[in-house]
Order: C-alpha cells, then sequence, then structure tokens
C-alpha cells in the first residue's frame, strides 16, 4: 500500500450527493412501473372499536376500482406478522395483518386500489365502516388502571410481560441501606414521531408468469421485509426480492415491516400487477409507528463521600396496541443502559411492557439510551445538588477510568475501551465562557453531561442469550471486476448517513486504490448479502466495515500473488505503484519487482479472471471475497454533551445558546461525514428535550397529525456555537479499530439541556423529569415555585 | 373530472399536458411531467422540499395548482445547474455536507440558488425549510459559502 | 394526498368572480393565495365544486396611502405589505407584522384578505386590522358592504362573509393618533407558528399613556381586544411601574373563554405586553 491510498481519515464528500443535489434521487414515490395502479388505506378513524362491518360495494362498482381487500379477504390472504424480540410473559407474539378490532386510531382495516391516486382515495372514503366503539385506553396511567380493559382480550390486565436487569434485589437493597443519600424520581419520556422528511412508501409489483414479487421500498432493512413479507404473505424466499433504493430518513421508523405495507404487497399479488402506495404526512403522523414512551421511577444511592452504590429503576414502556417485530427492545436496552459509564456498587432495572389503545412504539434513534441517559444523568444532577457538590466533580469521582477497562456492567455490558474523564473535561472546558448580558427576565445556565453508546450490535452469542430471532453478524462481498474497478456488496443500506462512502473509503485503503475504482451497492435483496438488523442500531459502519478490511486484506494478497506469478517472481517482491488518479489500466496503475517488470492492475484482474496465474488448480478463480463478521463482543462509543440555555423566565421558553460535544467514536472513517452524523442527532435530540411529543386528546385520538402541531427544530433552533470535536479510542474488538456514531449525537441533548435549565433555575430543578421542557410546561414549574411572569418588569 | 391541457416554460423548455385541476404543481410536475427531484415531504407548506420558481420567485409548489401556472415559467432543481456543471448552490451543499438523506435537498438548492442572484440574509433563505438529517450546520455553512462566493464576484 | 376533483375558474373580471361564487346548485370557494386553502383541500377537509381563483381579477391588489386612510386591496400580498416603503411610513406596524407570518415562501403568495378570510385565531394580521380599526370591503352580486375587523371574525376560522361574497380591500383608518407595535411568541425560532401576540396601539405624552389599544391573539377564537386592559394602562407612565396589569390581562382574556391551557397564553401576551411597554418607555424617555 502507498500513502496514495489512505482513505480512511479523509473528509470525503458523500458521493451519491452529486446525483442528490441534482433532483435525480430514486425515491419510493419517485419509481414507477407498467400498468402502475395507487393504493389508499382505509383506517379505524376511532382508537379502539370492533369493526362489525366493512361495506366496499359502491367502491366496488366504480369502474376505476381495481381491487378492494376488507379484514375477510386479509385473512384469507395474509398471516400475521413474526415478532423477534419479546418480553417474558408477553401475551403475543404477532402483529395481524387483518383484524376485527382496531386497537388504534389509524390502524389500516383494508386496502383500495385505484387507477390514480385521487381515485383511490375517493374509493377509500367511500368504504363504510361500521365500528362498534370500545373504551380507548390511552396513557400508561389508563392502562394500569383498577379494572382497566385489555386491549389485548383474553388477558387479566394490560401488562405485556415484564424482566429484570443487572444486580438481584438483595444487592440493591443493601447498597440502598448502605447510603447517605438516595435520590428518587418519577420521569416522563414522551412518544415521539421520527418524522423523515420523506413518508413512508411502496411499489410491490407481482409477475403472475414467474411468480416473482418485487418490492420497493422505503426501508432501513430490506432483507428483514423479505422474510416478513415470505411469512405474511406465504410466499417462497426466492420469489420475493426487496429493493430499498433512496431512503428520505428514518431514524428507526422504517426498520420492520408494517400491516399498511403488508397489505399493498397483498394487493400486488392478487392482481398480479404492481401497486403504489405513497403515505401522506398525515397518516405518517397516524399510523408510522412511534419512538420512547416511557415512564419510570428511578433513584440513586451515594454514599457520603459521593460514591455511586446503587442505580435502580422501574420503567414502564408504553408499547401500544401491538408488541411489534422488537416490541419492547427500546424499554430493554434502557434497562441494560441505566448504569451508563459510571462504576456503582449495583445497578439494576425492571422493564415492564404495557399496552394502550395508542400506535405501536418501537426503534428511534438512540434506541432506550437517551432515555437511560436522561434517568441516569438527571439523577446524578439532582444527586450533586443534593450533596451541595459541582455536578462535574460528583461525575468525575464515579466515571470509570481507562485503566478499569474492560468493565462489566451489572447488566453484563462489557465496555471495551475508553477516557471518559477526558471526553467530560473536555466539554466542560469548551462550554466554560463568560456568559453575555441577559435581559433582566433571562436566566442563563451549563451543564456537561455524559454517556457510552452500544455499537456493533450484536454478537451472535448475545442475540441468542436474549433470545432475539435476528441475525447480528454482517456481510459483505467484495468483487474486483474484469476491467480492474471494484465492487462492493454489503447487507447494510444507505439512508443519508453516507455508508456507501465510507465503505467505499476502507476498501480503497485495504485494496491500496484511489476511491473512484470502487463502486458499493447496496439494498437489493438479490444482491446484498443478508442482513436483518441492516442500517440500524449505529453498527453499519463497525460490522460490515469490520468484514470489509478482511475481505479487502484477501482480495490485495490475491492480487499480489497473481500479479507475482505474471512477473515470474515470488509475492513478497512485489509493489504496487498507483497514481492518485490513475485508471485501473493505465500504466500509472502497476504492480513491478524492484528489477523493473511491472503489469497494468487491470491487467492482472483480466488474466485473473481468465482463470491464469493460479498457484493450484483448486485455487478460487473469480476475484471475489465473501466475510461474515460475527463481532466477539459489542464495542462502546461514548461521549459527553455541554448545553449552555437560556430560560425566558416571562414566557418559560428555554433557547440553546451554544452546544458543544466530545465523541469517541473510535477510528473515524470519514471525519466529514462523522460531523455531520453527530451534528445531526444533536438537533434531534435538541427537539426531543423542548418540543416534540405526539400527543392524544382525552378520547385518544391523535391530536399531533402535521407539522403545525409538531414543532420540529428549524435552523434559528440550532445554536451557532455549536462544536463537536472527537477523540479516538480504537475499538480492541472491530478490525480497523471502528466503533459507531450514528446513535451518539441524540443520546444526550435532552440530558443537557434539562441538566442546563435546572442550572439556570434551580428553583425548579427538582420537576425537570418530563420531556419536552415546553414553555407552558417551564412556566408552571415557575410559577409553582413562586417565580412571577413579571420578572424585573412590573 | 376537470382536465385542463396547459402549458408551462420548465427548465426552458415549452412543456404542455392535461392537469386535473384539482392536483397541486408538485403532482404535475412530478407525474405528467415526470420532473421527480421535486419533492413532497408535507403538502402544508412546512417543509420547503417542493420549492420551486415560479415566474422566478421561489414558491411552495404543493401549495400552487398546476393550472395556476398555465402560460408561466418553473425552475425546478433539474434546472438549476448548467447542463453538466452543477450550480454554485448544488456544490456548496456536497462539499459542506449541507445534506444526509437529500430529501429536503430539492427545495434547498432551488431557494439558494435563487437567493444568490437576488441576494437574502441567512435566516430569511433557510425559513420555510426543514432538514431532518443535518441540524443545519451544513446547510448553513454552504450557504455562506455561497454567499461570499456571490459577494467575491 | 390529493383534494377532490373540483373546477377551478379564474375569472378576468370582478363581476364574473362575483357570478361564479354566487352560480347556484354548486359550492364555490374563493382561491386568493392558496397558502392556507389549498392544504385544506388536498387534506380534503374542504370540498367545494368550484375553486374561484381571484389571481387574474384586476383591481384587487395595490396600497393607496391617503391623507386620512390607506387602502389595500385584498389580494395584495404579505411580501408587498412588508416591503411598502409608504406603507412603512403610513402605518409601520401592517409590513411588520405581516414579515412575522410564516415564511418568505408563503408570504410571497398569501394576501391579506386571505389571511383575513381564513381567521385563523392566533394569527397576526387579523389582530392589527382590530388594533387598527380596519374595515374590511365585501362585495356580491347583492351589493357592497364594509365590516369593522372587529366584528369581521365570529371564531375560528369562521366569519361573517357569506358563501358569495369576497373581500375586496381592507381600509385601515390613519385618524386614531395611536403608535402600533405587533409582538409574538411562535413555537419554535423565529418561523414557527404563532402560539400568543400583543398588538399595543399607544398615544403618550410626557411619557404618560394618553389612549391605548390593545388586541391579543392566541387568547381566543378570535382576536380579542381588551378594553379593560386599555382602561388599566390609560393615565400611567408608559415604562412602568404597571402593578397588577398582567394579572388583570389575564383575568380580562380567560372572560372570553379562550383555549385550556391554565391562561398559558393570555400570560404570554400580557409578558409582551409589559416588555413591550417597557421598551416604548425606554423611547420616549430617550
Amino acid at each position: 500500500m502507498t500513502t496514495d491510498h489512505r482513505h480512511i481519515g479523509r473528509p470525503v464528500p458523500p458521493r451519491h450527493h452529486d446525483r442528490l443535489v441534482r433532483g435525480h434521487g430514486r425515491f419510493a414515490a419517485d419509481l414507477r412501473a407498467d400498468g402502475m395502479l395507487y393504493a389508499a388505506l382505509v383506517r379505524s378513524p376511532l382508537p379502539h372499536a370492533e369493526v362489525t362491518g366493512f361495506d366496499a360495494t359502491a367502491a366496488r362498482r366504480d369502474p376505476r376500482c381495481a381491487l378492494v381487500l376488507g379484514p375477510g379477504e386479509l385473512a384469507a390472504r395474509t398471516a400475521p406478522i413474526p415478532t423477534v424480540w419479546r418480553l417474558p410473559g408477553q401475551p403475543e407474539d404477532a402483529v395481524p395483518v387483518a383484524v376485527r378490532t382496531a386497537r388504534y386510531a389509524g390502524q389500516p382495516l383494508g386496502i383500495v386500489v385505484a387507477d390514480t391516486p385521487t381515485a383511490a382515495a375517493d374509493l377509500a372514503e367511500t368504504v363504510r365502516l361500521d365500528l362498534r366503539p370500545l373504551p380507548p385506553v390511552p396513557t400508561l396511567a389508563d392502562a394500569l388502571a383498577e379494572g382497566a380493559r385489555p386491549v389485548v382480550p383474553g388477558t387479566g390486565d394490560n401488562t405485556a410481560g415484564r424482566i429484570r436487569f443487572g444486580s438481584p434485589p438483595e444487592e440493591v437493597a443493601a447498597a440502598l441501606s448502605r447510603a447517605a443519600v438516595v435520590v428518587e424520581r418519577a420521569f416522563t419520556l414522551p412518544r415521539l414521531h421520527h418524522t423523515p422528511l420523506e413518508t413512508r412508501g411502496v411499489l410491490a409489483a407481482h409477475d403472475p408468469g414467474t411468480g416473482l414479487l418485487t418490492v420497493h421500498a422505503s426501508s432501513q432493512a430490506p432483507h428483514a421485509m423479505r422474510q416478513d413479507l415470505c411469512a405474511v404473505l406465504g410466499l417462497r424466499a426466492d420469489r420475493v426480492r426487496v429493493v430499498s433504493s433512496d431512503v428520505g430518513g428514518s431514524f428507526g421508523s422504517k426498520v420492520l415491516l408494517y400491516p399498511d405495507e403488508a397489505m399493498v404487497c397483498a394487493a400486488a399479488v392478487a392482481l398480479g400487477s404492481a401497486v403504489r402506495w405513497t403515505e401522506s404526512r398525515a397518516e405518517n403522523f397516524t399510523a408510522a409507528y412511534q419512538g420512547r414512551g416511557q415512564q419510570a421511577t428511578a433513584r440513586l444511592a451515594v454514599g457520603a463521600d459521593g460514591r455511586f452504590l446503587a442505580f435502580d429503576a422501574d420503567i414502564l414502556a408504553d408499547l401500544g396496541a401491538y408488541a411489534t417485530q422488537a416490541g419492547s427492545g427500546p424499554a430493554q436496552v434502557t434497562g441494560l443502559t441505566l448504569q451508563g459509564p459510571y462504576r456503582a456498587d449495583a445497578a439494576a432495572a425492571t422493564v415492564t411492557g404495557v399496552h394502550t389503545t395508542r400506535v405501536p412504539t418501537g426503534a428511534f434513534r438512540g434506541y432506550g439510551m437517551q432515555e437511560a441517559a436522561f434517568l441516569r444523568e438527571r439523577l446524578v444532577d439532582e444527586t450533586a445538588r443534593e450533596l451541595g457538590l459541582p455536578a462535574t466533580e460528583l461525575r468525575l469521582r464515579n466515571l470509570l477510568r481507562p485503566d478499569e477497562l474492560p468493565y462489566t456492567t451489572h447488566t453484563g455490558l462489557t465496555y471495551d475501551s475508553g477516557d471518559y474523564g477526558a471526553a467530560l473535561r473536555r466539554a466542560a472546558a469548551l462550554a466554560d465562557r463568560p456568559r453575555p448580558p441577559d435581559a433582566p427576565w433571562v436566566r442563563r445556565g451549563t451543564a456537561v453531561v455524559t454517556a457510552v453508546e452500544i455499537t456493533a450490535f450484536a454478537p451472535t452469542a448475545l442475540l441468542e442469550a436474549y433470545g432475539i430471532a435476528w441475525s447480528g453478524w454482517e456481510g459483505v462481498r467484495l468483487r474486483i471486476n474484469h476491467d480492474g474497478t471494484v465492487t462492493v456488496y454489503a447487507g447494510v443500506i444507505a439512508v443519508g448517513q453516507g455508508i456507501e462512502t465510507t465503505l467505499a473509503q476502507i476498501a480503497a485503503e485495504g485494496l491500496g486504490i484511489p476511491l473512484d475504482w470502487v463502486r458499493v451497492e447496496l439494498g437489493d435483496t438479490d444482491t446484498a448479502p443478508h442482513s436483518d438488523l441492516s442500517a440500524q442500531a449505529s453498527r453499519a459502519l463497525t460490522l460490515a466495515g469490520g468484514a470489509l478490511v478482511t475481505a479487502a486484506r484477501r482480495l490485495a494478497d490475491r492480487m499480489r500473488q497473481l500479479a507475482a506469478a505474471f512477473l515470474d517472481t515470488a509475492p513478497e517482491k512485489v509493489r504496487t505503484r498507483i497514481a492518485a488518479t490513475a485508471a485501473p489500466s493505465s500504466p500509472d496503475a502497476v504492480f513491478h519487482t524492484p528489477d523493473g517488470a511491472r503489469i497494468a492492475w487491470r491487467e492482472v484482474a483480466h488474466r485473473g479472471y481468465r482463470g491464469w496465474g493460479r498457484a493450484r488448480p483448486t485455487d478460487p478463480i473469480r476475484l471475489e471475497e465473501s466475510v461474515d463478521f460475527d463481532p466477539p463482543q459489542l464495542t462502546f462509543a461514548h461521549g459527553a454533551h455541554a448545553a449552555e440555555v437560556a430560560v425566558d423566565l416571562g414566557t418559560g421558553r428555554t433557547t440553546v445558546t451554544g452546544y458543544w460535544a466530545v465523541h469517541d467514536s473510535g477510528v473515524l472513517v470519514n471525519p466529514l461525514i462523522a460531523h455531520g452524523q453527530i451534528a445531526g442527532g444533536i438537533a434531534q435530540g435538541l427537539g426531543q428535550a423542548l418540543t416534540e411529543e405526539a400527543t392524544v386528546d382525552a378520547d385518544g385520538l391523535p391530536t399531533t397529525r402535521s407539522l403545525r402541531e409538531y414543532t420540529l427544530p428549524a435552523s434559528p433552533d440550532i445554536p451557532e456555537d455549536l462544536v463537536i470535536e472527537h477523540t479516538s479510542t480504537p475499538s480492541t474488538v472491530i478490525p480497523g479499530g471502528f466503533k459507531g456514531l450514528g446513535e451518539g449525537g441524540t443520546i444526550l441533548p435532552p440530558a443537557a439541556v434539562a441538566c442546563a435549565v435546572a442550572a439556570a433555575v434551580p428553583e425548579i430543578a427538582h420537576t425537570l423529569t418530563s420531556l419536552p421542557l415546553t414553555p407552558p410546561r417551564i412556566r408552571a414549574a415557575l410559577r409553582a415555585a413562586g417565580l412571577t411572569a413579571e420578572g424585573d418588569i412590573r | 373530472m376537470n382536465v385542463r391541457r396547459i402549458t408551462m416554460r420548465v427548465n426552458g423548455t415549452a412543456r404542455t399536458a392535461d392537469a386535473p385541476h384539482h392536483l397541486t404543481l408538485a403532482d404535475h410536475l412530478r407525474t405528467a411531467l415526470r420532473l421527480t427531484g421535486t419533492h413532497i415531504g408535507c403538502g402544508t407548506g412546512d417543509c420547503g422540499a417542493c420549492v420551486v420558481l415560479l415566474d422566478g420567485a421561489p414558491v411552495c409548489s404543493c401549495l400552487v395548482l398546476a393550472v395556476q401556472a398555465d402560460g408561466r415559467e418553473v425552475t425546478t432543481v433539474e434546472g438549476v445547474a448548467d447542463g453538466d456543471r452543477p450550480a454554485a448552490a448544488q456544490r456548496a451543499l456536497v462539499e459542506e455536507h449541507g445534506l444526509q438523506c437529500g430529501f429536503c435537498t430539492p427545495g434547498l438548492i432551488v431557494r439558494m440558488a435563487h437567493a444568490a442572484r437576488h441576494g437574502g440574509g441567512e435566516q430569511d433563505v433557510l425559513a420555510g425549510h426543514l432538514c431532518r438529517c443535518t441540524g443545519y450546520e451544513g446547510i448553513r455553512a454552504a450557504w455562506r459559502r455561497l454567499a461570499a462566493e456571490e459577494d467575491g464576484r | 394526498m390529493t383534494a377532490v376533483a373540483f373546477a377551478h375558474t379564474a375569472p378576468d373580471t370582478l363581476d364574473a368572480a362575483l357570478r361564479a361564487l354566487a352560480a347556484p346548485g354548486r359550492t364555490a370557494t374563493p382561491l386568493a393565495g392558496g397558502q392556507s386553502l389549498v392544504p385544506l383541500l388536498t387534506s380534503r377537509q374542504v370540498r367545494p365544486d368550484v375553486v374561484v381563483d381571484l389571481t387574474g381579477v384586476p383591481g384587487l391588489t395595490g396600497i393607496t396611502v391617503g391623507p386620512d386612510r390607506v387602502r389595500i386591496g385584498a389580494m395584495t400580498t404579505l411580501r408587498t405589505l412588508e416591503r411598502h416603503p409608504e406603507l412603512a411610513a403610513a402605518l409601520p406596524v401592517l409590513g411588520r407584522a405581516a414579515a412575522a407570518v410564516a415564511h418568505p415562501h408563503i408570504r410571497r403568495r398569501a394576501t391579506l384578505g386571505g389571511s383575513l378570510c381564513h381567521a385563523a385565531p392566533a394569527a397576526e394580521l387579523p389582530a392589527v386590522a382590530v388594533a387598527l380599526g380596519a374595515e374590511v370591503v365585501l362585495r356580491s352580486l347583492r351589493g357592497t358592504r364594509s365590516v369593522p375587523a372587529d366584528r369581521f371574525a365570529t371564531g375560528a376560522h369562521t366569519t361573517v362573509r357569506a358563501p358569495d361574497e369576497m373581500a375586496t380591500e381592507i381600509v385601515f383608518p390613519r385618524t386614531t393618533g395611536l403608535t402600533h407595535t405587533f409582538h409574538e411568541l411562535c413555537t419554535r425560532g423565529a418561523t414557527g407558528y404563532p402560539v400568543a401576540g400583543v398588538c399595543l396601539g399607544l398615544r403618550t405624552d410626557g411619557g404618560r399613556v394618553r389612549a391605548a389599544r390593545v388586541v391579543v391573539t392566541g387568547c381566543g377564537d378570535v382576536p380579542l381586544r381588551l378594553p379593560g386592559t386599555e382602561a388599566r394602562l390609560t393615565g400611567r407612565p408608559v415604562a412602568g411601574p404597571h402593578p397588577g396589569l398582567l394579572a388583570a390581562l389575564v383575568a380580562e382574556a380567560a372572560a372570553h373563554g379562550g383555549p385550556e391551557d391554565g391562561g398559558y397564553r393570555a400570560e404570554v401576551a400580557g409578558v409582551l405586553l409589559l416588555r413591550a411597554l417597557a421598551d416604548r418607555g425606554e423611547g420616549a424617555a430617550r
């Protein structure tokens, strides 16, 4: 390898962006097929109702109508979607596509297919639903109330299983009894809408001749979607192909097959033609699964010296109407990661799933870790206030030191490497600045918080131990083509996180070639290696990248061996000389020997494909290496975030005036992309801290139905003073030393902002346990604390 | 259904097609004219992904009826580049990493390319555009680069 | 989603527009800038048979600044209000309030008449029209009438406009002797939706309030003029102190019903009022 081809660590702009800025993206709603028809869903207007009638006579009589599938037809054509990660005691293990009882407003009950989108919408409206209303169960309190109606018929109450992680109860009790101070708070983490700018969408085409179903979908995990479609539609895997082309954001909302998407595919199969469905924004707000939704009581016990003795939490997770494929997964991760980067004598959490009559919840960037960080860091903050210690001092006393790693938490997570204290001290130093003069009604405050992030999810053994029926390994196929160019096939997919570019960088560096020789092909289940989890859980770069490091090394060795054979010398005598801008066939891209013999890179590949130059007749011919990488253990990224806020005592409005983040994600493949991932994650986290909350009214009907009611951060909401720095402690368990970073930015902002508000207005610190910190909520807390709205003006 | 045959000059070329009265300009561009670069993110004028120039002024094409654009001039993201050469706004967004998933990008490109010629402060230029991926950092950097380039001319 | 199919008609005379609106046996909706109407159509919340596009009707745009009054065509865009030097000199609050609406893409097409007829409870311009004592001119085949702005909106998104009527002009008097400012809090930064606001008109003399006009937004279904708050202000030093004013405003707004928010929006409007007074008191002292 020459220094010309050091690609890892270079801030290269993502490669497909040239296409996207020209308007040449291929998003689901952009795709067409011959004879394409259009679908509209018939959805329940009520949160809880028995469907006693589904009369589509009028729609079926309309000449524009191609097909209607109601609950009866769907029951005949679909099986329920299987689940993969369940709580012990969970009453249901599948999500039905065909239903006779609606359990949330917006639940799809049937599908109408017509010749235009307008006709489909018109005809869906003509379907007469007879609904017998059942009592809604919109909140956790409603669900757990004495005599509450069970959402899952035949169960005694609305709990959906329970699991306990960490130290045995007696150890926790012992730690609590030794404590000088125990701080306990009740927390509420609201449900959130992911709100990708692109809504969901499916183009399903069925060819009755071949029996092939080809589905283009805005999906984060096409292989998982294919598996679920096979199960739901009773199709053989070799007859189903799922392609995920450009995905306009997802953040966890496009990882699972949804019932409405399954209906579109069922309709395509029934019709033997192509059917497209594009979700409206209003549907996205009502029918797309939501994130978070937890209530918890959590406590931190400390000794008189400020040493952490125990973290303990009881977590209620609002699973909604159904436990989806991974159902309680995020809440389980909250329990698993409560202890965070601190040492403690004990740490434990009990997670209870609860059913409500709301749309199901599922993955959202930060997957339970944002929730854990909020509980933990707010508790630490409150404890510091009770002890009269600076919060940063208390944190530093209890953070694990580098010499204590590897360290296994009480919940069994083994941290591999990192310097948690260094990141915290650096973030604190960055945020330490003189405060500008403010209006008399403004108070400012700053806080620093910290977390570790699970990445490289997940080793097969770990998934097996938790009973999670997904594959956690990741595979790549690396190919040198006959002309010397290179194609990478991976099971992970691109959702805007730049993975196609970082994988190309890893392949190009491993092979010692220019970046533009490499193309990365993702998202087509016909060509991509199998991957269930694909692009989620901050795993794509660590696992596919880790596999690719190995594949590139093997293929580089094979090329060298072939070149040696053609040059009639020993492989160790062969060197490469490839100019930065050379083409594969160029005389500037050669293998050579010390005595001047040379052969072009392309020529080696071309001869290789003829089968020439092999040492033994049994040696492989195709210049391809397939590598499956099953990580030996998780690898943990970490970070510290500092926020400075200004709180308007009169209006209750909190403005983030400065934000400083220090992250350690191991070896950074592309600092530009890494920076963008962290910055974007922070913006999402700030929205979740201050404005975002998916709400329902007293009847259980969704009240956040558009971008008017659901406030996403806009440019002015992100502070100008946003600083992101990286330290680099290479992973000790991933080839290449990579750690993930896709979720890291999102995990800490709610904790950072809430702790900063607490610093600004200590009078209300103890109340800052529910998100988002909206102006009315802050104002109410200020009022309760006796801080009048007039402030210093009368 | 009421349909009118309408003609507009789109990215410099006259394009005639039937437009049902009830469809928006965004629908018409995407379906009848197959210009799918204009994205529909919300349909309520909140996100700005669908922004095009209508007679030279940026508008949300999801809030204009297609029939209202009859006889008028429209520029979409596909018409911003100078042939193969990307426009300065396109280059700035790529180089400053002002996009990730790219869904909100077309409207921003149209808006920024317009503002580069006609001026506008950062707040004004980015108002009416939502991005869920970047946290606006790269977008703001791209706009500053673009504004500086224009000032340098 | 797509709208339910309708017929679009773009009359090129006022008379043709009025006839289209009055056509019997079918529902017709006037289309001004469309920035509120089009989403209502595409989400199927509004389902007219005919959309009467007023864009091509002559005589509905323009700003005429006279000595006693300012006449503004109903189809004048908010962008024009923002950038009109003569209007800025005569009634500066109008341009400033217009600039606070939504974002530039919207303001390029949204119109003054459309904003008043859409009658969103927290909207800026209906409140300013009430504070300035504007009159909305409504035309139909039946004739012309002029409705004071404070009697124009009857509730959230409802007005006295009959289905066959359209707003043609809004007339603002210049003779109130008050100087107005507008202040609001939005759901985010500068580009969110309004939560609550206040339009404050003052006539001062020697640093004291001689006459006041207070209209708040977001605190009820329509902009609320608060005569009790105005009376409390009269005679006080502009810069304050204004003891009890905030509580009085909250109580006065609450008497109109208003949103179930524990008085939060009214309190915000009151805080904005106090800050506006402090600001203007400072200005008067300079």
